[in-house]
């Protein structure tokens, strides 16, 4: 249990991720949070991954890691899980509200969901040996051309 | 078949992902709308409801690894869950068509955020 705790800290603190998102950090520059101002913060963070989640159906944590990180000034391992269990619960809301008004059948999300279920098992375990800023890079360019597509 | 399988395996793939915390959701947003072609609000809300099983069977590994920042979790789930309530409202009165075109944008600003941010 020990060691674990040690081993913890030791990636979490060699680990620095920079999103060009939420720039402004003040830890960043040596200075110190009140408690005041950390709470307002992760009411902010939390606001905004609200509303790209409702809004657009995901991407809650593509706005939300950034803004722990960046924003909160948090460690960037405990910002990625921390976000899935912010998001979780933001995603039973918007779900429920998009079954309520229509355009959702659940047969078609049915393999997706146990598909999600199997992924996300297995990520959640093998999540501490991972290469966090390999997988940043690679996520970033399929945004990008996604993007580009959606919006010709 | 394949109606079915490979809809799981884009979802176990954008699972671990999600699981990470690494936006699997985002990913599979792409892959439903650009790839399957599948109309803009069907897939999100199918990408919603998909992450409910792929978060909730990360959590406990991360909990138990202590990366959970409890703190944190109060005041950005209670802002969170406003902002997401009211937001789904407005997506699901909105044309598809421009629901679209703004996940488009969306989807590059991230991108571009995430190539662009500095590593150390």
């Amino acid at each position: 249990m020990e060691s674990a705790r040690r081993d913890t800290q030791a990636v979490l603190s060699k680990e620095r991720y920079k999103p060009l998102l939420f720039p402004y950090n003040k830890q960043e520059k040596g200075g110190v949070y009140t408690k005041r101002e950390g709470k307002a913060r992760y009411l902010l963070a939390g606001a905004a991954a609200g509303l790209a989640n409702g809004f657009f159906g995901g991407g809650g944590g593509s706005i939300l890691v950034p803004a722990l990180t960046r924003l909160c000034g948090m460690e960037t391992r405990r910002a990625f899980a921390t976000s899935v269990a912010v998001i979780l619960p933001l995603c039973a809301l918007s779900a429920g509200l998009y079954l309520l008004r229509g355009g959702l059948e659940l047969s078609a999300a049915l393999p997706y969901l146990l598909g999600g279920a199997l992924g996300g098992w297995l990520g959640g375990r093998l999540f501490r040996g991972v290469r966090l800023s390999w997988l940043r890079r690679g996520f970033g360019l399929l945004l990008v051309y996604g993007g580009v597509r959606c919006i010709l | 078949m394949r109606e079915f399988f490979l809809p799981l395996l884009a979802g176990a793939l954008a699972g671990i992902l999600s699981g990470f915390g690494v936006g699997g959701g985002t990913l599979l947003l792409v892959y439903l709308t650009v790839f399957a072609g599948l109309d803009q609000r069907l897939a999100q809300g199918i990408n919603l409801l998909y992450f409910l099983p792929a978060g909730l069977l990360a959590l406990p590994a991360h909990w138990k690894n202590g990366y959970v920042e409890k703190r944190a979790l109060l005041p950005a789930v209670s802002a969170g869950l406003v902002c997401a309530g009211l937001a789904a409202w407005a997506a699901t009165s909105l044309e598809v068509r421009l629901l679209r075109r703004l996940f488009g944008g969306f989807l590059t600003v991230i991108g571009i955020s995430e190539l662009l941010g500095k590593r150390k």
